[in-house]
């Protein structure tokens, strides 16, 4: 079976999930159901209820598509949100909490470098070149923060640095994307 | 503008983008790119930064999940839910389970009522500590009352015994084995009732081996009336054995039970009517 992709630009998107047309569930799920397993995955490291958080995270973008304000940011970082919100409740329902957040960074690394291998976006380019640029300590944080949904007040408790400069080093690893993918 | 520069470079819009500000943060970021479309611009720029950063991690999920995925929102429409307030804060999260504060709360009234149990267990000895002291006092008082219930009616027999006019009053004097002693006597001879009073009675007391007998005089010979002992506390009138008529009373000491005839060397008291 040919595996026919949907893809809308924002404004066409936005406008298609409004109206709840069918064309845009097929299109919100192209594009951005890996990126948001991505973050699912990595905080609930289970492929099951990884694959249920991705549905609710689905339904809950659908149903409560209303409240999105597209003056208040990008499509993406709302739908983020969600995901990253939905996958920490699991988390502390169940108690993960433990095993979760004790893995240490390195461990963080290695795993995204062992998963790159089979889930590589083919559309994203240079990943190797991306972790060259990025600083690992700016990378460490990026990760529990983006990923992991950390507060910046958690990470500085698990890295042992100022609070200062947990915010210092997100923005430079976020300055230094842009730049890479500008 | 120098402000907005300032803004941009203080890092503010990619913390926000990366989703890491308190909700009050956000209100005033949201304020600000609202009032400044540079602002706006910037942001979308670094949120476009981390959108392809997330593809770059992305993980795809298996392939049957997109079937099920989109059915799940397209059958939503048939049937519609109420959309849920969104919450869009990281730092909002539920806290832990309630069952902890059910637990301490059934333990502190356990312990409550653990208290309330030894309390009401030591007021309940010390009110069955009273109703056997009262008890105990109940028993005493009706013992009394039965005392003085009996010791009545002795008195009140003894006093129409007494009154009785028909009644004769006798003196019993001690003799020369006893010259203490003395006995009152009551004779009726219309009724032929002797009785002697216990309580005016003064004798030694007898010994087991021995006991006191009546005699009356008849006709000069002697008449046996009965045997008694000599009791302290004894306050009545003991009745005799019946006469008719006699003209003297005597009281000897003879072995236990009595004996036919009296022994005259062991005369203790004489009355002569």
């Amino acid at each position: 079976m040919s595996k026919r992709k949907t893809a809308l630009s924002e404004d066409d998107l936005i406008r298609a999930l409004r109206n709840k047309e069918k064309i845009g569930a097929e299109a919100l799920y192209d594009m951005y159901s890996s990126s948001l397993y991505g973050i699912i995955y990595r905080i609930v490291q289970h492929d099951e209820i990884a694959e249920d958080l991705l549905q609710e995270t689905f339904v809950k973008i659908w149903n409560s598509f209303a409240l999105f304000d597209p003056a208040k940011g990008r499509l993406f970082t709302w739908m983020a949100n969600v995901a990253r919100n939905l996958s920490i409740d699991k988390l502390r329902s169940k108690d993960f909490r433990n095993n979760a957040k004790n893995q240490d960074i390195e461990n963080t690394v290695n795993f995204i470098d062992e998963t790159n291998s089979t889930a590589l976006n083919p559309d994203t380019l240079g990943v190797k070149e991306l972790m060259q640029r990025l600083k690992p300590e700016q990378k460490s944080i990026l990760d529990l923060v983006y990923f992991r949904g950390y507060t910046h007040a958690e990470v500085a408790e698990e890295l042992g640095i100022p609070l200062g400069t947990v915010k210092t080093r997100l923005r430079m690893a976020i300055i230094t994307l842009r730049k890479f993918f500008s | 503008m120098e402000d907005i520069q300032a803004y941009i470079e203080s890092g503010i819009l990619e913390l926000y983008a990366a989703g890491d500000l308190s909700p009050a943060e956000k209100r005033d970021v949201e304020a600000m790119i609202s009032r400044h479309p540079e602002l706006k611009a910037e942001l979308a720029e670094i949120e476009q930064g981390l959108e392809e950063y997330a593809a770059a991690y992305a993980i795809a999920p298996s392939v049957n999940l997109r079937r099920q995925v989109i059915d799940s929102l397209l059958s939503a429409e048939e049937n519609p839910e109420e959309p849920e307030a969104l919450n869009d804060s990281v730092a909002e999260i539920r806290s832990a389970p309630s069952y902890k504060y059910a637990f301490a709360a059934c333990l502190t009234l356990l312990l409550v009522s653990l208290g309330a149990l030894f309390v009401l267990y030591s007021r309940l000895q010390q009110s069955n500590q009273q109703i056997a002291v009262l008890q105990a006092g109940n028993q005493q008082f009706s013992n009394r009352v039965n005392n003085m219930d009996q010791q009545l009616k002795q008195h009140q027999h003894a006093l129409s015994v007494l009154r009785n006019p028909q009644v004769k009053l006798i003196k019993l004097s001690g003799t020369k084995q006893s010259p203490e002693s003395s006995m009152m006597l009551a004779f009726n001879p219309a009724s032929k009732e002797v009785m002697i009073d216990m309580s005016a009675m003064k004798v030694p007391a007898n010994d087991a081996g021995h006991q006191y007998q009546l005699w009356a005089m008849v006709k000069g010979k002697p008449v046996d009336l009965g045997v008694f002992d000599m009791k302290a506390d004894d306050q009545g009138m003991k009745k005799m054995k019946a006469i008719a008529e006699a003209e003297a009373f005597a009281v000897t000491l003879e072995p236990r039970g009595g004996s036919l005839n009296p022994s005259m060397e062991h005369m203790m008291l004489l009355g002569v009517i």
